[in-house]
């Protein structure tokens, strides 16, 4: 390995209040992240109704790996690397489906939904050693998979922390999503947003959480709605989201800082919510929502709902590869696909037991924030590209996350918290960074 | 409703996505809305054959007062992701048009549409392309847009920004 790849050359890139360029532009350093911060930590994949029957598979990715998600005859999910092992073609094309195995093209060597080659063809003509149950032979498998609450996460790494562990105090945001579901339960559903942007993939973590930006980069859909005076009470396709959704970033500056910010040694973060109006508040009172919180009120109580719903968080990121947003029932999966060009794929859940109007919210959510046409999210990534434009630049040298570093104080429970615009996220996300780039092999 | 019928409405019908397409290109936004009706719609589905805008994603679904918005910010100096403005280069062809039985739209009208996509600076060109639907109305003033629906070939593909309608 190179010297700028040992770990004092990588603690020498990552400072409490700024970060090396080479973070974002070095090929090198994006290698070592597949191996020690994707190669290690705990993925999300798939959420379990994804793959809700036997046969069920679905396409995922693990840093480099190309995985496929399948569900076993006997229930269990396996995670299988995306490749045959006899001339290594690529065994499965679709993104998602249900078939009893998986049959190779080039020579037919046969897969079972756990990995194993069931068979191949013309024994005849194999030496006698040849034995299809030689686990070398089995489709390379996921080596850790596990589940909490319906959520299935990998790690390619056979030893390490549990899911439990890394979660953390995190797994809160997964509890809520789910605890949002009168019957209990949640399932994907209202299809999947899938975009791509050049730009390094930590890009999209900073901005997750970053709140000092919206009233820069949002203004123009931010002008556009202000210019556009509504009466949320008359009826509209959308009950007016849309146009709540572009308004809410008009927050002024004293609003961004009433927000909290919490940050944890695992590089996870999440902030306040900050939409405040119409169908989207978190004490709005619609008819769709009266009926919803009845439901749920007969499943948990008055007291717990209250306390469910009060729970008004915007992005929960999972560092590094999934940012929830469990009140909007949003999940958006970072993919990073080199170190200038990333893949962003989101999708919506439907809560079980909830009216269908809320599910369609929750859609209309998904379109308005994580389509390639969002008038949002569109202008996020202009600037992810930007910066990775200008970064190509060799000077300056060093990025600056200095703000708000004198207000970050200890929240308890491994919290690192601050109040408004603070770039605390950051600061989580690259001691992170740091550490797992640096462990021992 | 006028007598049209057959290739009268045919070469209406494709004189009117013409022209649509040439204010397009030209970048005059607020005359394209204006074909829309009052209670339009603007529909690019996000996946093939996608029959329901509620319940499942799209790459657009904007009624007129959020395709105004739309039209409205791109005309804001600091509309980042379409800074500079995409040139576009429409291409309409295969056009089919029928009269249209139900109340509120006049013809239905088919076509395959292309739209190659430039922004100064930026290395990538782009083509844009899938079959339209135009649900039409007669009204005094002209035709207008009732349902302008564009399924993409791509639809369900990983794209980048598009700032601009198709």
């Amino acid at each position: 390995m190179p010297d700028t790849l040992q770990p004092d050359s990588l603690r020498g890139l990552v400072l409490p209040d700024r970060v090396h360029r080479r973070l974002y532009t070095d090929p090198a350093i994006f290698e070592l992240e597949m191996t020690r911060i994707f190669g290690r930590c705990w993925l999300f994949l798939a959420h379990e109704s994804q793959i809700a029957a036997p046969g069920d598979f679905l396409r995922a990715r693990m840093g480099r790996e190309d995985v496929i998600m399948t569900r076993g005859r006997d229930g269990r999910i396996h995670g299988l690397v995306n490749r045959c092992t006899h001339r290594g073609a690529e065994l499965c094309a679709l993104d998602r489906g249900n078939a009893g195995g998986f049959a190779c093209p080039y020579h037919a060597w046969t897969f079972g939904l756990d990995g194993a080659l069931n068979s191949v063809p013309h024994r005849q003509s194999l030496p006698p050693g040849f034995d299809v149950k030689d686990p070398r032979l089995a489709l390379a498998r996921v080596p850790r998979i596990e589940s909490y609450r319906g959520f299935v996460f990998g790690n390619l790494a056979l030893e390490g922390e549990s899911l439990a562990a890394f979660l953390g105090p995190m797994a809160e945001a997964i509890d809520n999503l789910v605890d949002r579901a009168p019957d209990g339960d949640i399932e994907q559903a209202g299809g999947i947003a899938r975009q791509e942007y050049r730009g390094n993939w930590k890009f999209h973590h900073e901005n997750a959480n970053d709140t000092l930006h919206p009233g820069f980069v949002h203004e123009s859909s931010v002008a556009a709605a202000r210019a556009d005076a509504r009466d949320y009470a008359s009826p509209a396709y959308d009950g007016h989201q849309t146009h709540t959704q572009m308004l809410s970033n008009a927050f002024a500056l004293r609003e961004w800082q009433g927000l909290a910010l919490t940050g944890f040694a695992g590089g996870h973060s999440y902030m306040g919510g900050f939409y405040k109006a119409g169908v989207l508040a978190p004490d709005r009172d619609d008819p769709v929502w009266r009926d919803y919180r009845a439901k749920l009120a007969a499943r948990h109580g008055e007291e717990k709902t209250a306390r469910i719903l009060a729970e008004d968080r915007f992005n929960n990121l999972l560092y590094p590869n999934v940012s929830l947003n469990a009140q909007y029932q949003q999940i958006r999966i970072v993919q990073p696909l080199a170190v200038d060009r990333t893949r962003v794929t989101a999708f919506c859940f439907r809560l079980k037991g909830a009216p269908e109007a809320l599910f369609q919210r929750a859609v209309r959510f998904l379109t308005n924030l994580s389509s390639p046409a969002s008038m949002i999210l569109g202008d996020d990534i202009e600037i992810f590209e930007r910066c990775q434009s200008g970064l190509a630049n060799p000077v300056p040298e060093w990025l600056d996350q200095s703000r708000g570093l004198a207000s970050d104080r200890e929240g308890g429970g491994g919290r690192v918290v601050s109040a408004g615009v603070s770039e605390l996220p950051h600061r989580a996300q690259y001691a992170a960074w740091l550490r797992y780039m640096t462990a021992a092999a | 409703m006028n007598a049209a019928v057959g290739d009268d409405l045919k070469s209406e019908a494709e004189a009117f996505l013409v022209a649509e397409a040439r204010l397009l290109d030209a970048g005059r936004f607020e005359e394209w809305l204006a074909l829309f009706a009052e209670d339009g719609f603007y529909w690019v589905p996000a996946a093939p054959g996608q029959t329901d805008p509620l319940n499942h994603l799209s790459i657009f679904y904007e009624d007129k007062s959020v395709l105004r918005m739309r039209i409205r910010r791109l005309a804001h100096p600091r509309v980042y992701s379409a800074l500079p403005q995409p040139r576009t280069a429409h291409l309409v062809g295969s056009v089919t048009a029928a009269r249209a039985s139900e109340p509120g739209v006049d013809c239905e009208c088919r076509s395959t549409v292309m739209m190659a996509e430039y922004r100064a600076g930026r290395a990538d060109r782009r083509l844009w392309a899938g079959q339209q639907l135009h649900r039409l109305r007669r009204t005094p003033e002209g035709l207008r847009i009732v349902l302008k629906r564009v399924d993409l070939i791509d639809c369900d593909a990983a794209h980048g920004i598009l700032s601009i309608p198709i």
